[in-house]
Order: C-alpha cells, then structure tokens, then sequence
C-alpha cells in the first residue's frame, strides 16, 4: 500500500535548496491508505520544480486520488533566504485547487507560508485562504440559497526533527503539522515518521508514514486516516 | 556543540513528554494525539440501546398543527448548574414539547454528572407534575388526556432532554458517566403532529449524531450509508415534513482564531452532502462558544454560542426556540438571565 507524500520540500528537510548545478527537479509518489469516510485510497502525485537562481524557484505538481475521487493542482512560488551556512527560510506563495468529485465540491486554496530549515529541525507557520462551493445544487434552491463559503483564515504550523544532519546521505525525521500536500486543515493535527535517502547523486527515495487523526484540538483524537507514501526525485 | 544540541533536544522531549501526560479537570494535553474515548464504542452502544430500547417508544405525538422545542449547547456543568436548571425551566414555563442539548453538559467528573443527574430528576418531577396526573399510587395519565389514555408508571413517563454528547463530557473517559444517564448518543426521534381537526398527521424527524471526537467515525457513517436515518417511501419521497440535526461538533468557524478542532476537509463535504440528502430543514451545532447562523445549498445551519455561566457569565440570548408550523420553521432568540454568584 502506497501513499501521498508531498515530494516537495515543505514537509521534510534536505530538498529544497537549490545545489548550483541542477535547474530542474522532478518528484513523483505513489500513495494509499485507509480514510475513515472513503475507504480504502490509491494515488499519485507529481511535482515539477524549476530554480531561477539560488533565490527564486517555482513549482506545480498535480494529484489524482483514484478512489478518494480527489483530484488536485497546485503551483507555488518560492524566495528563499539564506541564514549562515546551515539554515535557510523560505516564503512560499501557493495556489492549490482540489476537486472533490464524489460531493461535487470544487476547493481553491490560497496559502503563504514561511518555512524554517535547520540542520535538525524545521518549522513552517503561515495562513491559509480556503474557498469551496458545490457544483450540483438544485436548480430549486439557486434562488435563495448560497452553496459556496469562504473560511474565515487558516493557520498553517508544522514542525519536523530529523536524527541526522540535514547533508546526511539518508535521514529519518519525526514530524507534526495541520496540513500536508494537498491539503491545509484548521486543527485537525497529523504526525509521523519520514524517510530519505540518496540513490544517485541525481536521484532520491523518499517515503512518509501519516496518521492523520480527526479532533485533536478536541482532546479526542481519533483515528481518521493513516497512509503511506513512497517516492522518487530526480533532478537535472 | 553537538553535546549542547543533544541536551537541548533531551530536556525538549522531556518537557514535550510532561505536557502531555500532564492533566486538569478540563484539559487532557495527550488527547491531542490519541483518545482515551472511541468513538467506535460509543456509537456501537448507542445503537445498540437505541435499537432495544428508543426506537419504538420515544415517538412525541402533539394534538395541535405548531410546536417549538428549545435548543442549548456546552453548558459545561461544575458546581454552579444555575444556567442549565433555568434552560429546563424556560422549556417547561412555555411547555416547549422537548429540549435538545448539544454536547458538553458536564465537565468530566463524577461528582458533576451527580449533580446533572439530580437536576434532571428534579425538572422531571415538575415535568410529571404539570403534564400528568396520578390515578394510583403508581401510574399517571396525561392531564390534556385523562381519559382515553391508560395509566403508566412514572418510570416510563419520558421527560423530553435530549443531548448529544460533547468532548469535554468524556475527555476522561468520561463515557461512562455520561451513557449511565443517557445511555445512547447516536439515535433518531419520530415527532407525530396530530391535527384533530383534518384527521391528519404529520411527521417530523429528530436525529441526534455523535460528533464529539471530531469525526462520526467509521461504524456511524457506515450506519447513516446504509440508510438507517433515512426516512423514504417506495418512490424515494421523504416521509417526513421537517427534519432537524443536532451534534456537537461545528462545520463552519464563525472566526479565524480560535482553538476547536472542526471536521476533517473530506468528512465535511459528506456531511453538507448527506444533509441535503437528508432534506434537513435545520442543523443545530455547538462546539465553538460562538454564533453564526448561515444557509447552504438548502440546509440552515446554527453554531450556538456557550450557555455556560463561566464562559458567559453576562445575561443573554444563549437558548434558541424553534417554532415549528405548517406553514413553516422560524426561530427565537430565548434570553437566559441567570448570572453566577460572585464569591466574596
């Protein structure tokens, strides 16, 4: 059983800085799990990164998730600011559109971000705009109801540690956070283990572990969803 | 350096290890990552009690075309049950047919739900005494209709709370507590509107779900796909005129900040699905200690603000009546005006 990981660096160390020689970069995963309202899930993901200069770079990836009918798109915009030799924060604009088809629910999401790179640990903290509406409404409610709704902000917060340097050929990390690739929720908070490790000097295999609970800030947090994901990226 | 980084992320686990096994009354920091409390059991009980015990006995028949019932949420019960024991009498004073509360009735401890259990058995007693009279020594009849009903022990007499229970009422596993009174929190209620006059009858459908762990949890959205809410005839027409939800747990955040966890993105979307499904006139929430009140694709959804003393210890609009007629459902503000005493 595979899962979703989110190939990009937003939710582990040792991705994201660009090494000087290799432009573009390419990460796809494979995903599956077991969701408490769809059953069981499959699906993949891919993300294609560009880097301008060692500052900018900008990304869009994709996702379809076969029997969660969930189907994503996203494109993000990155300034990274370096802090001595070992640590960099990075300011992530995103844009992020899912479609939820078995509910007939089209979400877009706006997202800044700032994330935090150490050579331990990361942190991200930022805000969300999330926006959804259904497309089947009857044709007898048109008139007088609304079927659309914008929340009202939502944090964005992660936090990951790794047992090794951020250089290390391999690493393995713990991590916590209110959102993952294709997602951003309010405080429903996920938590796991991650993987990476060096194949090539060109290409890395990366792996996630997610439990993702419901009602955490509830004190009640309760099994919702747990996944796996396993990946690969290649960059030139 | 390596040696002090080391110590730091040692004395870090240490203090994050201690946060979370530490505990007060109301706040259980581990439960952020695990439950003592599954929403599984506790659906699986509810249904269970439901299916013996609910189902073909708690049907409300009124002998008029309107009704209204009374709505409450998180009253949070400690020592002080001033504001609760005045939504049971608002209720009883304008003979709202029933209550519905929300969720977090109590805060988890037992000498808490001692004190609820006694308030409810004392607001059943003027219940008893207002609706009903004694023939004997053992059984009652209804006073709008002594005759033709026969007698029933006071036992069987139902008094018309019905809750939904809530996080904080079983946040250390206090499920216990709160099913030793309730015993299910995952059922529905027939309401039977009788109009003598055109020898009609209508119906009205109640269902209450269990939301407090954030999620309905498998064995409940199992149970509501398999359509054991659902109400239709052959053709695929509702049986029932006006349907009402109450749960715990909110779907939409009336603001940006606040620290409640709301359902997961998916779970969302099948609840606004399966409401509309539902055909429900109105959902009824709490959760959030914060009013709003907004329409989507059809359904009217209400977040009820605390009626809790300690959360709003002011006078206020914290009760909703739901005034229910043919012609349809429109709802009223119900002030609450019982303020806490303050200690010397």
């Amino acid at each position: 059983m595979l899962a979703a990981f989110p190939a990009r660096a937003q939710v582990y160390s040792g991705y994201r800085q660009f090494d000087g020689e290799h432009k573009h970069q390419v990460s796809a995963f494979l995903s599956g799990g077991s969701n408490v309202v769809t059953g069981f899930f499959l699906g993949q993901a891919g993300t294609y990164t560009y880097h301008f200069n060692p500052r900018w770079s900008i990304s869009g990836g994709q996702q379809i998730q076969f029997f969660k009918q969930v189907y994503s798109l996203d494109v993000m915009g990155t300034y990274r600011i370096p802090i001595g030799k070992k640590t960099n924060v990075y300011i992530d604009g995103r844009v992020l559109f899912n479609r939820y088809q078995q509910w007939s629910v089209n979400e877009t999401i706006l997202n800044l971000s700032g994330y935090l790179e150490t050579n331990y640990i990361d942190l991200r903290w930022g805000w969300s705009f999330v926006s959804y509406f259904k497309t089947n409404v009857k044709d007898s409610y048109k008139d007088y109801t609304d079927a659309s709704y914008n929340e009202p902000l939502v944090m964005t917060f992660g936090f990951g540690v790794n047992i090794r340097p951020r250089s290390n050929p391999w690493n393995l990390g713990l991590f916590i956070r209110n959102y993952d690739q294709f997602y951003y929720e309010n405080w429903n908070i996920n938590w796991g283990l991650r993987f990476h490790a060096t194949l090539t000097p060109q290409m890395k295999i990366y792996s996630e572990f997610n439990v993702r609970p419901a009602g955490s800030l509830s004190q009640l947090a309760t099994r919702y969803e747990t996944s796996l994901k396993v990946g690969l990226r290649y960059v030139w | 350096m390596f040696g002090s980084m080391k110590k730091t992320f040692i004395i870090s686990l240490v203090i994050a290890a201690a946060a979370l096994l530490s505990a007060c009354d109301k706040v259980s920091p581990a439960g952020i990552l695990m439950a003592g409390t599954a929403v599984e059991d506790r659906v699986k009980m509810s249904y269970k009690f439901y299916k013996d015990y609910l189902d073909e006995q708690v049907v409300l028949a009124v002998d008029k075309k309107d009704y209204s019932f009374i709505v409450g949420a998180d009253s949070h019960l400690t020592t002080d049950p001033g504001r609760l024991d005045e939504m049971l009498a608002i209720g009883l004073n304008k003979d709202d047919l029933f209550y519905a509360h929300l969720g977090d009735l109590a805060d988890t401890k037992p000498e808490y739900y001692f004190t609820l259990d006694s308030l409810l058995r004392e607001a059943k007693d003027r219940y008893v005494e207002k609706h009903y009279k004694k023939i004997n020594d053992y059984e009652y009849v209804p006073r709008e209709n002594p005759i033709a009903e026969q007698g029933i022990p006071y036992e069987m007499i139902t008094f018309p709370f019905f809750p939904v229970v809530g996080n904080h009422d079983i946040t250390h596993n206090g499920w216990a507590l709160w099913s030793n009174i309730f015993h299910s929190s995952f059922y529905e209620i027939d309401v039977l509107v009788v109009d003598p006059e055109n020898i009609d009858i209508k119906v009205d459908h109640l269902i209450f779900l269990d939301s407090a762990s954030g999620t309905l949890g498998k064995t409940q959205i199992d149970l509501i796909n398999q359509g054991v809410l659902d109400g239709k005839y052959s053709d695929g027409s509702s049986i029932y005129r006006y349907t009402f939800v109450f749960s715990h747990t909110n779907i939409f955040r009336p603001q940006f900040f606040e620290f409640a966890s709301t359902f997961t993105r998916e779970e969302t979307f099948f609840l606004l699905d399966q409401f509309e499904e539902w055909n429900v006139t109105g959902v009824f929430l709490g959760h959030v200690h914060t009013w709003d009140e907004r329409d989507f694709n059809g359904v009217h959804y209400i977040t009820m603000d605390s009626m809790c003393e300690k959360n709003n210890p002011e006078p206020g609009n914290y009760l909703i009546r739901v005034n229910v007629g043919e012609d349809g459902v429109e709802l009223e503000p119900v002030k609450m005006n019982y303020t806490p005493k303050k200690k010397k």
